[in-house]
């Protein structure tokens, strides 16, 4: 269809659950239902909207930029609105609208404290446009601007509805609230970073003619126009802007405040689909723009991505908040998603592709089991839980499924990131240090022991043992519909893709291997 | 041409429908002129001119002011002040900014200048019978008037270098004299930036803004950080630009520093505040300085037109955005009843929409995308490094680390209204949102998003500002 090639049906994904945010906003408050069910429906739309592209999607040729078009926007800075996909964006931007829909039917029964459907439930369309915009964006501004239209409903979705325990933190006189503090911090770390990012893109935009199309100064990148002291600027603050969000270690310091304190849908977006922001930062602009600084950069990379993934992972022993756990195993994770981009492999950057994907699957899933037993227990201390499988059999049961999937259970998702980032790092691209990278290598596999330590440590406290005498006369409820509806498609996603990889190397693989292939030659 | 300087003093003894009227009216002289526009128009032996850049200023000006007199009817009928005097001084004021950005010789700049301050000496200290606005009006009396000293001093030196007072004439004076080094047009410069500096209230003479501010009429304080400001920016690109460019290189470094020094101090005493009118004094002047840096970079790189793009596309900008923050301060503060935004928790509750308003003005002023904001700042980054001078690539770190620091401050009012709890005070006290205040609500609000999103819209003032600085 010819609205689904001419960059029509893209601006649809981006622009439809602005729409939709628009219109619930004029929907008066006493209608819940219909707020939430036209919620839903638009989500779905939305969702249909990208299945439908990639049908239309041509796999043969997924290394070349597609179904997209180029408008003028801003004329005189020469900013365009440019938007298309290609194997890279593509199984990033499925993943964003389909967790959205996960999200909103989660939301239809399971609003955290005030409630208030209307405004949670438009802050996390708002926030899919932002998210599907900065996968389909082809132009610097345009990608800027998606970038941070994420920071405002995240801001406020983890401010308002967020944890409300009342804790003490260093350098504040009075004890704040979690959600107050967690949410700031958020909003200082990735604006700070991205403040930066935009110096950046200004400084290729003025040594690149002028223009902030990605595609154009891909082409100028690989032939060499950047250069020098500029160009090492230029990735450093390139470098500060993604790895916030990614967030790499040490900027990841944002990252467990925020998806403790965030509502569970909040997280869910969080984990599965913001943190990818940054990572695909990397690989869409940073690498194939700057190449040869890339290549000087990879091994710091590779160094912070094994500190993230040892630290990460010591870190997740040391807790006792079971959703505070799951949100440092975010970190050593990413660290492996880094692992994979440093190692400017096409292995690696295929695991890193599919470990985004995975992540997001996997620990999105995490984060709705832990909110919904943090809902059930109204406590998260893995000290007081315990015998979850006697009490909760079949959120017991998902917790253990996906508790195997993150530690990288082969046959599951979560395998082929973690493996094929180690072995893209013991054999990284020519030229690059072998001795860091090995290094590295064994350090992220020590990572993957210390992961399936704490994980299943995390299972034996949590869902193994006797429950403790606190639940015995409580009657606590079970998985309800809404919950099973928005949890198997991701158990259903999580197994498919450990089955069949090829789901998502399918579309990646050709991306990635004409990305590298122009940058460094070969 | 003379149309819309009269039409607004005609309107003088009658009340706010009138004065609505005839602000209104005034802008359709500009439209003709917009429309016809083909080549500037020189009077008064080259004194006064009608150009696009003034066209666009004085379309703004009006605006500006017809929004200030929304803002003000409720305000000042609720306190029985004098209406009509109210509204003379406020057009007085206008008159003022009008003649300043047509003017090109010095007398009718100065004349401008400070015709369109002193009507607000006296409308800062509107409320008599309060305390800090006497106390508020003294200071800007006395700085005002030392202001009005430091700019006639430079233009002194400047007439006694040269003999001329019409700008072309003086520049070109300059050029072939060659005199650009002389220390005497650099003393000058500095003097007329000094005196200018109070107006935009750029560090260190700022100190006046944040209790007159305090003290005057909300409405008044708006027109103070909005108008007020834009006129002392239009004299000061316009005096830069066609009188000293040739030493751009001089005063573009001092510019540079105090521009730096402003952004930062203005947000880190901006942390600080608990007063909404204080914190968007001090925000308006760490806002000034991002309006100055582009400025700074152009007299030193002389790439003037990515320079005053910047700067003017920040002014129109900033001035709708600030309008709108200073509405929603004026409906929240009255409602409460408290000039402590740290006591409105939760009072977004009680009326979403206007919690909405305020979370859109208070974030594009940080600028945060969508909202206009960003695309100020984003100007403004271009410009500084334009072309990778040290200075400018300095600036730019400033520039972003203050954009982080400011965010905090920002945020902050929304944390308040939104996600602290609601106290139940006087929770009888119906939410009051006129009229006038809902046409000023929704005007902002769509300029503040249209700017966003559609900033192509700014593309003209490119071109505006290239024909400005080719003659």
């Amino acid at each position: 269809m010819e609205i689904l090639t001419n960059g029509v049906g893209l601006s649809a994904v981006v622009f439809f659950p602005l729409v939709s945010a628009l219109v619930i906003t004029l929907i008066p408050k006493s209608q819940e239902f219909l707020i939430k069910g036209f919620a839903l429906v638009s989500s779905i739309i939305t969702f249909v909207f990208s299945v439908l592209l990639l049908l239309e999607f041509d796999f043969s040729s997924a290394d070349k930029l597609q179904l997209g078009n180029k408008i003028s926007w801003i004329k005189s800075i020469n900013a365009n609105y440019e938007i298309g996909i290609d194997g890279i964006s593509l199984p990033l931007l499925v993943l964003s609208t389909f967790i959205t829909v996960l999200a909103i039917i989660y939301s239809i029964e399971h609003l955290p404290e005030p409630k208030s459907p209307k405004g949670f439930l438009a802050l996390i369309l708002v926030l899919e446009t932002g998210m599907n915009g900065t996968f389909v964006a082809l132009d610097l501004i345009l990608f800027f601007v998606f970038f941070e239209i994420v920071l405002l409903p995240m801001y406020f979705m983890i401010g308002i509805w967020g944890d409300r325990t009342v804790r003490t933190v260093a350098g504040f006189k009075n004890q704040i609230e979690t959600r107050l503090y967690a949410s700031i911090k958020f909003f200082v770390f990735t604006l700070f970073g991205s403040a930066f990012m935009l110096l950046g893109f200004l400084g290729l935009y003025y040594r690149g003619n002028k223009t902030f199309s990605i595609p154009e100064l891909i082409e100028l990148g690989s032939a060499g126009a950047f250069t020098g002291t500029f160009a090492t600027l230029v990735f450093a603050v390139l470098f500060l802007g993604f790895a916030v969000k990614v967030p790499m270690w040490p900027l990841h310091t944002w990252l467990p405040d925020a998806h403790t304190a965030a509502p569970t849908v909040g997280s869910v977006l969080l984990a599965a689909i913001l943190l990818k922001l940054g990572s695909y930062g990397f690989v869409r602009i940073a690498i194939p723009i700057l190449p040869e600084q890339a290549k000087a950069w990879a091994p710091a990379i590779a160094i912070l991505s094994a500190i993230g993934i040892i630290y990460g992972s010591l870190a997740c022993l040391a807790q006792t908040d079971l959703k505070r756990l799951i949100a440092f195993s975010s970190v050593g994770h990413m660290g492996f998603v880094m692992l994979g981009i440093a190692s400017l492999t096409p292995i690696g950057i295929n695991a890193a592709m599919i470990g985004m994907v995975a992540h997001g699957v996997i620990t999105g899933l995490l984060f709705f089991l832990s909110g919904s037993m943090a809902h059930t227990y109204h406590t998260r201390d893995m000290g007081r839980l315990g015998g979850n499988m006697k009490l909760l059999p079949k959120t017991g049961a998902l917790l253990g499924f996906t508790a195997m999937a993150s530690l990288g259970l082969p046959g599951l998702a979560g395998f082929w990131g973690e493996f094929m980032a180690l072995l893209g790092a013991y054999n990284p691209l020519d030229g690059l240090n072998v001795t860091v990278f090995r290094t590295s290598m064994v350090a992220g596999a020590v990572g993957t022991v210390l992961t399936a330590g704490y994980l299943l440590w995390m299972l034996q406290r949590v869902n193994l043992g006797e429950p403790s005498e606190e639940w015995m006369d409580k009657e606590l409820h079970d998985a309800d519909a809404y919950e099973l509806a928005a949890w198997i498609p991701l158990v259903i996603l999580t197994i498919l893709i450990g089955v069949f990889p090829k789901l998502i190397f399918g579309a990646t693989n050709d991306a990635v291997i004409a990305m590298l292939s122009k940058a460094f030659g070969g | 041409m003379i149309l819309d300087l009269i039409l607004p003093r005609r309107s003088k003894y009658y009340v706010a429908a009138f004065a609505l009227l005839g602000t209104l009216f005034s802008l359709a002289p500009l439209v003709v002129q917009w429309v016809n526009y083909t080549n500037p128009i020189y009077a008064f032996e080259d004194s006064f001119v009608v150009d696009k850049f003034s066209i666009i200023f004085k379309g703004l000006f009006i605006l500006i002011t017809y929004l200030t007199f929304l803002l003000s009817i409720n305000f000042i009928e609720s306190d029985k002040y004098y209406q009509g005097e109210y509204y003379y001084l406020l057009l007085s004021s206008l008159l003022g900014a009008l003649i300043v950005s047509s003017s090109r010789d010095l007398l009718t700049i100065f004349i401008g200048i400070e015709l369109a301050s002193t009507p607000m000496f006296l409308l800062s200290g509107w409320k008599k019978g309060d305390r800090k606005s006497n106390e508020g009006a003294i200071k800007f009396f006395l700085l005002g008037v030392l202001s009005a000293s430091l700019i006639l001093y430079g233009f002194s030196l400047l007439y006694g270098l040269t003999g001329k007072i019409v700008f072309s004439e003086i520049s070109t004076f300059i050029i072939n004299g060659a005199l650009q080094s002389s220390p005497v047009l650099l003393l000058s410069a500095i003097l007329v930036i000094s005196g200018l500096g109070f107006k935009i209230s750029i560090v260190p003479f700022h100190s006046w803004a944040p209790d007159t501010y305090e003290g005057a009429p909300l409405p008044v304080t708006a027109y103070l950080s909005v108008s007020s400001k834009a006129t002392g920016f239009v004299a000061l690109i316009i005096l830069l630009t066609k009188v000293f460019s040739s030493a751009g290189e001089s005063w573009g470094v001092i510019l540079a520093i105090i521009a730096g020094l402003t952004m930062t101090l203005g947000n880190l005493v901006a942390l600080q505040q608990s007063n909404p009118v204080r914190l968007l004094a001090y925000s308006s002047i760490a806002q000034a300085g991002f309006i100055l840096a582009p400025l700074a970079v152009a007299g030193i790189t002389g790439n003037f037109q990515d320079g005053i793009f910047a700067s003017v596309t920040y002014l129109i900008i900033y001035a709708f955005m600030n309008l709108g923050a200073f509405l929603s301060v004026q409906l929240f503060s009255n409602h409460a009843g408290s000039t402590n935004f740290y006591e409105w928790g939760g009072i977004a509750k009680k009326s979403p929409i206007t919690g909405v308003l305020t979370t859109i003005f208070f974030f594009s002023l940080a600028g945060i995308p969508p909202l206009g904001g960003w695309f100020a700042k984003f100007v403004v980054f271009r410009s500084m490094l334009s072309t990778g001078e040290p200075i400018g690539l300095t600036l730019g770190i400033v520039g972003a680390v203050n954009a982080v620091i400011a965010l905090v401050y920002y945020a902050r009012i929304s944390k308040v209204i939104w996600m602290d709890e609601l106290k139940d005070v006087d929770s009888e006290n119906s939410f009051q949102f006129e009229s006038p205040l809902k046409v000023v609500g929704v005007f902002t609000v769509l300029i503040t998003f249209i700017s966003g999103i559609f900033p192509g819209i700014f593309s003209y003032l490119g071109e505006v500002s290239s024909i400005f600085f080719g003659n």
